[in-house]
């Protein structure tokens, strides 16, 4: 379980997150919504211990991220693309990882086949499409086949298929009684993934609810999630309602 | 055992420096760079007058490390500045939260490499140097003699040093580029300011580090005013311990 009090990150006077309070249950994937800029990343980030809140704390499991023992076999991560030397191989970049939290070399071979990365292995993986980097994302975050699992945005840049894998993974993941917690801004793709829904907007939680309440309220998925963050919104296009 | 530590980091750092090229390539150029120089300076004094001695070939042949340090320090700095700029340094800090035991792991390792291919490329340089005069008239240099030794030796450590300096600037500055020039410039602008001391400049000179391994680090006997070879490298050894200090306390502080 992820619980979030009063989670709180200022960057140079403006707020990123503001007074977060969450609990993310394990068994099911949680959905965390909202728009562009409302403190999605920065969040996972604190969780991670990667960025230090200004108030507040998050906790897995009752421990603060730092104080975990392996910390890559109880939480697994995907950031934002990227969170790699480009000129590592994914093997050599795994292999590392693994290396860290006395993983062993054949569960390497193990996730590489999983996200489906064993034929491109060997190669640099600045020379990976981005559909390849978030699937080495993804191998980084199971390595440790760990009970909590945090993923940025894992869709964006997928294809079809792939937005599909991710979604039969994270249901898979959850089903077998991990905590899955995962970030987009794209509701429509939420409300077939997540179970749980926790809407945030300006760094301020909105809701936390389900996809089936939110869908209750009449008007359309997206209108609700609208209706939701319109207040909350930072950047808006001219002529969106 | 029921938590990492600085073992599991280690050998994370240890596959990490080995799997990226770059690594490869400044180790191989520093090396080269000194057999190089060397050998440049043994084919240039060969139909000197009046005929070297063993001492000028191996001062000469050993000064390879002016650019052997910058592609060390380099290497130092990529060590760190290299996964700040790619977004690795996350996925590290993911894995060993306790950020001092990454740094640790990262000045052990790349202290055992730096030093290591150091002690090559200084020898590399000495026999360059030893290899080019072959032939002539001018006397050997052997490294059975303790003030040859000493001074092949003493490179390859200032070398080593280098390397960790650029890992304490690269913890500070954590911008590949800017790290860089940074240590760059701190290797060549103190001592351009000696030089601004005229007479007494060597009071001056002799902590700065262009100016320690030139006149009393890679050479058989110290210039007058400037600490023995040992104590100098022994200083270079305290710069590399104070900028890797600077670098583990801010990076305990600073997001990722
Ligand atoms: N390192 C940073 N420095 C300054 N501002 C930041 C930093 N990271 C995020 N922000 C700001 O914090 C807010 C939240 O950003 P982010 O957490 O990335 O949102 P999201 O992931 O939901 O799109 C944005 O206004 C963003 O510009
Ligand atoms: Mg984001």
């Amino acid at each position: 379980m992820i619980e979030l009090r009063e989670l709180t990150k200022r960057y140079g006077g403006r707020v990123a997150v503001d007074g977060l309070s969450v609990r993310v249950q394990p068994g099911v994937v949680t959905g965390f919504l909202g728009p562009n800029g409302s403190g999605k990343s920065t969040t996972m980030r604190m969780i991670l211990g990667l960025d230090a809140p200004d108030q507040g704390e998050a906790l897995i499991g009752g421990v603060r991220y730092q104080d975990l023992g392996w910390p890559l076999k109880t939480v697994g991560a995907l950031l934002d693309a990227g969170a790699f030397h480009p000129g590592r191989s994914a093997r050599a970049h795994l292999s590392a990882l693994a290396a860290s939290n006395d993983i062993p070399g054949s569960r390497v071979e193990q996730v590489l086949r999983v996200v489906g990365l064993s034929d491109a292995a060997t190669r640099r993986a600045g020379t990976y499409s981005l559909g390849m980097r978030q699937r080495l994302g993804v191998a980084v975050a199971l390595l440790g086949d760990p009970g909590v699992l945090l993923l940025d945005e894992p869709v964006n840049g997928l294809d079809p298929e792939g937005i599909r894998w991710i979604r039969d993974l994270l249901r898979g993941l959850a089903a077998e009684g991990r905590t899955v917690f995962v970030s987009s801004h794209l509701i429509a793709e939420m409300a077939l993934t997540a179970d749980r829904l926790v809407v945030i907007g300006r760094g301020r939680l909105l809701a936390e609810t389900t996809v089936a309440e939110l869908a209750a309220g009449g008007d359309s998925l997206e209108d609700a999630f609208f209706r939701l963050t319109s207040e909350a919104t930072d950047y808006r296009g001219v002529g969106a309602s | 055992m029921n938590r990492y530590g600085f073992r599991q980091a280690a050998r994370m750092e240890r596959i990490k420096l080995g799997s990226v090229r770059s690594t490869w390539w400044l180790a191989i150029a520093a090396v080269v760079s000194m057999a190089a120089a060397g050998a440049g300076v043994g084919l240039g004094y060969r139909s000197h007058t009046p005929v070297a001695t063993a001492a000028q070939i191996l001062n000469n042949s050993l000064g390879g490390a002016i650019v052997a340090q910058l592609l060390l320090g380099a290497l130092g700095v990529l060590m760190v500045t290299g996964e700040y700029g790619s977004g690795m340094i996350r996925s590290t800090f993911a894995a060993v939260p306790r950020r001092r035991t990454v740094l640790a792991a990262k000045v052990a390792v790349c202290g055992g490499a730096a030093l290591t291919v150091g002690l090559v490329a200084s020898f590399a340089g000495y026999l360059g140097g030893q290899l080019a005069i072959r032939g002539t008239a001018i006397p050997a240099a052997a490294l059975t003699d303790p003030a040859i030794l000493r001074a092949v030796v003493l490179t390859g450590v200032y070398l080593g040093a280098t390397a960790l300096i650029g890992v304490g600037i690269g913890a500070i500055v954590r911008h590949s580029g800017a790290a860089i020039g940074t240590l760059f410039g701190l290797m060549f602008v103190p001592m351009i300011v000696a030089g601004l001391f005229g007479e007494s400049g060597i009071q001056v000179g002799r902590f700065v580090p262009l100016l320690m391994l030139l006149n009393s680090i890679a050479v058989t006997s110290p210039v007058p005013g400037l600490f023995a070879g040992w104590g100098s490298a022994l200083l270079m050894c305290g710069y590399a311990a104070a900028a890797v200090l600077c670098g583990g306390v801010l990076l305990r502080h600073r997001d990722a």
